[in-house]
């Protein structure tokens, strides 16, 4: 059987029961959009990172003590667990990471693409890389929509209630993040194709 | 434009968020509107390119993971 047929459901089950090849399919399956998650919020890949641990490490616990109880939605479980730490760890030090470098170049190396051309693949990873950079430089409660949304695939009436906002709220904070992402790569757009299609 | 049509219900359509009716109010205006439409061109590409986007954490970070996960026992986790 292909390992991704394979429900998370079943591979927790098999996890509780001491199959750690069950664990490490469920990490594998979905460790980019745990991280993708906590890191678009802390914007620190060493503390993403981090982050990243600790959420695993709680989820390990949970499951091992024998108090996991959310049959077959283990992905939204744990993305809630990340997104708790990361937005606590904004609470308890009341600060805004800072962006390791100006160049980025040590954030964005973890970025990894499957295109087989380098050239592609290169073109590929600076989109990745000025993405990730527009969606830092976005306002936290912009930010956070947009994780919830495309992350931790919350619908807007979930955001809403878990933030506290109205669902026009959300949609609007949506909808602006939309709009300052699409601003910002039409400015960067024009430098960006001249750099790759040199005339 | 319809009265009752708002800049957000663009978003709760870009995002399957609407209900058939809906759906099929927007898309009437999305071929009457070209600003409308525009703007749901430039969005919906948006919010493709972020369904594409993901980062990857290291392998040593996933490897201490595995590990712990491998050294604590169902007896210990109380």
């Amino acid at each position: 059987m292909n390992r991704n047929e394979v429900s998370d459901k079943k591979l927790v089950s098999a996890y509780i029961k001491g199959n750690e090849e069950a664990f490490e399919l469920l990490v594998e399956r979905h460790k980019n959009r745990v991280f993708t998650t906590i890191n678009l919020i802390v914007r620190d890949n060493y503390l993403a990172e981090d982050l990243l641990q600790e959420t695993f490490i709680k989820a390990i616990k949970t499951i091992k003590s024998g108090r996991y109880n959310e049959e077959g939605k283990f992905l939204p479980w744990i993305l809630r667990i990340a997104h708790n730490l990361a937005i606590d760890y904004f609470r308890r030090d009341k600060r805004y990471p800072t962006m390791v470098l100006e160049d980025g170049s040590s954030v964005f190396n973890n970025l990894d693409f499957s295109e087989d051309s380098f050239e592609s693949m290169q073109i590929q990873k600076d989109t990745h890389a000025r993405l990730k950079q527009f969606i830092e430089e976005l306002p936290l409660v912009q930010r956070e929509v947009l994780v919830m949304r495309h992350y931790m695939n919350m619908s807007f009436k979930e955001i809403a209630e878990v933030s506290g906002v109205s669902i026009n709220t959300a949609l609007g904070r949506m909808r602006y993040a939309l709009i300052n992402l699409r601003k910002k790569i039409t400015v960067n757009q024009s430098a960006y194709d001249k750099n790759f299609y040199p005339k | 434009m319809t009265k009752t049509f708002t800049r957000n219900d663009l978003i709760r359509y870009i995002y399957n968020e609407t209900t058939e009716n809906e759906k099929k109010e927007i898309e009437r205006e999305l071929l009457l509107d070209n600003k409308l439409f525009e703007e749901y061109k430039d969005l919906a590409e948006v919010s493709m390119e972020l369904d594409r986007f993901e980062m990857i954490p290291s392998e040593k970070v996933i490897n201490k993971i595995l590990n712990f996960s491998k050294t604590i026992n169902l007896h210990s986790v109380r």
